[in-house]
């Protein structure tokens, strides 16, 4: 019982916190080509070429990457961003773990 | 397939010439995206009023594998990820199609196959041609399948023109990224 009431507390700290980051995450993908991703992260996101390929790298070798990280709604952007783009992505709270 | 991919001229113009037949191929996959997305529009369905300020009625992923790749979930969650789906679904559907619809419009016009992109028209074709390449990609199941099961395909079998296509399709955008990153 004592957990499930910490629990509920931090859920509703959470809620109200305006200080909870959200995350953009790019998913790797069979088809998009390497160079292609490079290049939308830095289209969308204005990357210089080595930080968007740093990116690239990371979703190619360990299958995700956070590509921005902001409110719910920023976040919400920059999903829809992506899909317009065909890369893989989708956004959840920071705290939640990858 | 003759073309030899884009070529940067100047700051601010792609060019390429592609063959009759390669022409023809690109038309046919442009349309088949953009009537493929239209599918997805629920007509009569929907509240005209939530239409006209892009909500509509679809909160549940596409049934067809390649419409779900190419609309897909926002988040991990079920049921955020239909709200979101609601409220913005028509917006992307609309913004794939006036890429693939830019594309069509570029290869329609370009009776000599000369095609000269600027630099927002590079990246409707880009997002376009990768549509057209997830799109294939689910067909040829990628996902499942390695390279070399792919490169192995024997001739006869019709997933093989799909893989040779998807193939080029790949080469022709790298070739275009690569002419647009020089800039950068």
């Amino acid at each position: 019982m004592v957990k499930t009431d910490t629990k509920i507390e931090e859920e509703i700290r959470a809620i109200f916190s305006s200080d909870t980051p959200w995350v953009t995450i790019v998913w790797d993908d069979p088809v998009n080509l390497m160079t292609y991703v490079t290049y939308v992260l830095m289209e969308l996101f204005g990357f210089p070429k080595a930080k968007a390929q740093e990116l690239m790298m990371k979703v190619h070798t360990e299958g995700k990457a956070v590509v921005s990280t902001g409110s719910r709604e920023e976040m919400e952007h920059d999903v829809a961003r992506l899909h317009e783009y065909g890369l893989w992505a989708t956004l959840q709270r920071g705290d939640q773990g990858l | 397939m003759t073309s030899e991919g884009f070529k940067r001229h100047g700051s601010n113009s792609y060019i390429t010439e592609f063959a009759q037949n390669e022409r023809e191929i690109l038309i046919n996959l442009a349309e088949q995206i953009i009537e493929l997305l239209a599918e997805r529009i629920d007509h009569g369905q929907e509240d005209p009023l939530a239409a006209m300020v892009g909500i509509t009625s679809h909160d549940s992923p596409p049934d067809d594998e390649v419409l779900h790749r190419l609309l897909p979930n926002a988040y991990q969650d079920q049921a955020d990820s239909a709200e979101f789906r609601r409220y913005t679904e028509s917006t992307l559907r609309n913004k794939k199609q006036a890429h693939a619809m830019a594309m069509r419009m570029y290869l329609k016009s370009a009776e000599d196959g000369v095609i000269d992109l600027d630099h927002d028209g590079a990246n409707a074709w880009l997002g376009a041609v990768n549509d057209i390449r997830l799109a294939l990609g689910v067909r040829l199941n990628v996902q499942e399948r390695t390279q070399d099961e792919l490169e192995l395909l024997a001739p006869d079998d019709p997933l093989r023109g799909v893989y040779i296509v998807y193939g080029w399709l790949g080469w022709l955008q790298e070739g275009l990224i690569e002419a647009l990153m020089d800039e950068k």
